[in-house]
């Protein structure tokens, strides 16, 4: 499903840039590594939320101008 | 004092027992954990909010020392996910969830994610190791992730995509159903599902990766971290898939036994009484409801005088049905999963981390009704082993027995034959009598059953 080299790839990178857990759980590797990847997706879907609203907002401020244009008109 | 030995694995603290109140002792690692949380009273504001367990510090006046003591309230009864039904272990899920994302929000996280850390209390749902809260670091990462999988989200996913009931599994491996384990037997479809991909086949992907590894080297090395924003993320999420999870649908035996089942509306009226009066004249504190189906007896006894009632049956659908009607009353009902013919045992390290059901049964009372006979009819078990077994579980109690004449047992002998000449009322009341006195006894349907009040 998921091609192997690429995930070879991901484990070495992020298998030479991971702390050490002081906890009395040992999180085991797959867990922390899976983490990284989540908390890059994560961050990038973040940013692209931001663009993504400030898009949205841009719309919604053409729109609304629209919709005022057409208030004003109406109230003529 | 008594030491509780299932409070190891975290040396922060352990949990003993005086006088039937509960404490907690702190290390010095649990006293410096617990000190800073306690800075930021994100203890008073978790127990606020409904999350912990009420907890207050104590000084060990007797022992004249300055160890760092706390004292928690007491659960009625300690109850294990393996014997929880579907619907209470996505409460659980869900409600561990949101205590993780609160304490985020204050700048505290979990250090784990046991499943056995959370209790019920009737319906209502609380957080019982107070020191599995630490305050947060920027950019820790989630250690309780791989035991949250095991723990809840996989057994989860195990009942809703495959209708494999988990609990048996859970007694079996008591830290949950493993990623590897659960990634086996799901299909392609299955992992089409982002949240399956990413925490059970991926996971597992990797994990596999690391077990093939060969070096010794360890692997930490520089500070690779995960924002606060992005763990919060991921916990939304999982949220939110857990939320989506539907209990996999199949027909028992006993989904519609309190709506379709053999007694007349005059025998139910009988049996209500009888359960009616014994509760009304003796107020208990803690009753067990053997049988419970979807908790119909165990709500009476709640309405006449009982201040708690634990439900037990094999049927993990009616226990289903019983969470949902003790949720709906905000009653103090707690349905749990329970095989008589082989109930919880003592199971974890030296057989003593999680207890089983005869050492924690601690009930003022039992309701047996239509129960005798699924032992020692369906099941084989010698009738005076069922009687001594019942009556050993509390001082007092009602029990039902069902005559050969009644329409179920000879369903049930339809098949088998009639192999048990022992089991006659006469020997019945014998064998109740070699370990109890019999107080009362009302005959309550026109076939026979007859209702016992014993006491020891």
């Amino acid at each position: 499903m998921i091609n192997n080299k690429f995930l070879t790839i991901i484990f070495i990178y992020l298998l030479c840039s991971i702390s050490k857990a002081h906890a009395y759980l040992d999180p085991g590797t797959g867990s922390i590594i899976l983490q990284a990847i989540l908390g890059f997706i994560a961050a990038a879907a973040a940013t692209v939320s931001i663009y993504w609203e400030k898009f949205k907002s841009i719309i919604n401020k053409v729109l609304k101008r629209d919709t005022k244009d057409n208030k004003d008109i109406t109230k003529d | 004092m008594i030491d509780e030995k299932g409070s190891f694995r975290d040396p922060a603290g352990k949990i003993y027992y005086e006088n039937n109140r509960i404490f907690r002792k702190l290390t010095t690692l649990g006293v410096e954990r617990f000190s800073k949380l306690k800075e930021s009273n994100i203890i008073s504001k978790s127990i606020q909010k409904g999350f912990l367990i009420e907890t207050k510090e104590i000084e060990d006046n007797e022992k004249n020392n300055k160890d760092l003591i706390l004292e928690h309230e007491k659960i009625p009864y300690i109850s294990y996910p393996y014997e929880w039904s579907f619907s209470q272990l996505k409460d659980a899920a869900i409600f561990h969830l949101d205590f993780h994302l609160f304490l985020l929000e204050n700048d505290a996280t979990l250090i784990d994610a046991s499943a056995y850390n959370i209790q019920f209390i009737g319906s209502k749902l609380k957080f019982i190791d107070v020191l599995s809260i630490q305050k947060y670091t920027e950019g820790e990462l989630w250690a309780g992730h791989k035991q949250f999988c095991e723990n809840f989200l996989n057994p989860l996913i195990l009942k809703s995509k495959k209708g494999v009931k988990f609990n048996n599994w859970f007694k079996g491996n008591l830290e949950g159903i493993e990623t590897n384990e659960l990634n086996n037997l799901l299909n392609i479809f299955d992992k089409l599902s982002y949240n399956i991909f990413v925490h059970v086949y991926l996971l597992n992907k990797l994990e596999e990766k690391y077990r093939s590894r060969k070096s010794l080297k360890p692997i930490a090395k520089n500070n690779k971290k995960i924002s606060k924003k992005s763990l919060m993320a991921i916990l939304s999420q999982l949220r939110k898939f857990i939320i989506g999870l539907h209990d996999y649908k199949s027909i028992s035996t006993w989904d519609d036994y309190s709506t379709n089942n053999s007694y007349s509306s005059e025998d139910k009226n009988n049996k209500k009484d009888c359960v009616t009066q014994f509760c009304k004249k003796n107020n208990f504190e803690l009753i067990a409801d053997l049988g419970c189906n979807d908790g119909e007896y165990s709500i009476l006894s709640l309405e006449n005088g009982c201040k708690k009632v634990i439900g037990f049956d094999f049927d993990i659908n009616v226990i289903n049905k019983a969470y949902k009607n003790s949720n709906i009353g905000n009653l103090h009902f707690l349905p749990l999963y329970l095989d008589a013919t082989n109930p919880s045992a003592n199971i974890g390290w030296y057989q003593k981390e999680r207890k089983g059901f005869l050492e924690r049964a601690n009930f003022n009372a039992i309701i047996a009704l239509a129960f005798e006979h699924h032992l020692a009819i369906a099941k084989n078990i010698p009738l005076n082993d069922v009687v001594s077994w019942l009556v050993s579980l509390a001082p007092t109690g009602l029990i039902e027995f069902v005559p050969k004449e009644d329409e179920t047992i000879k369903k049930m002998l339809e098949f088998k034959g009639d192999i048990f000449p022992e089991y006659t009322e006469e020997n019945f009341e014998k064998y109740l009598l070699r370990n109890s006195k019999i107080i009362s006894k009302s005959k309550v349907s026109s076939s026979g059953r007859t209702i016992y009040e014993y006491k020891r």
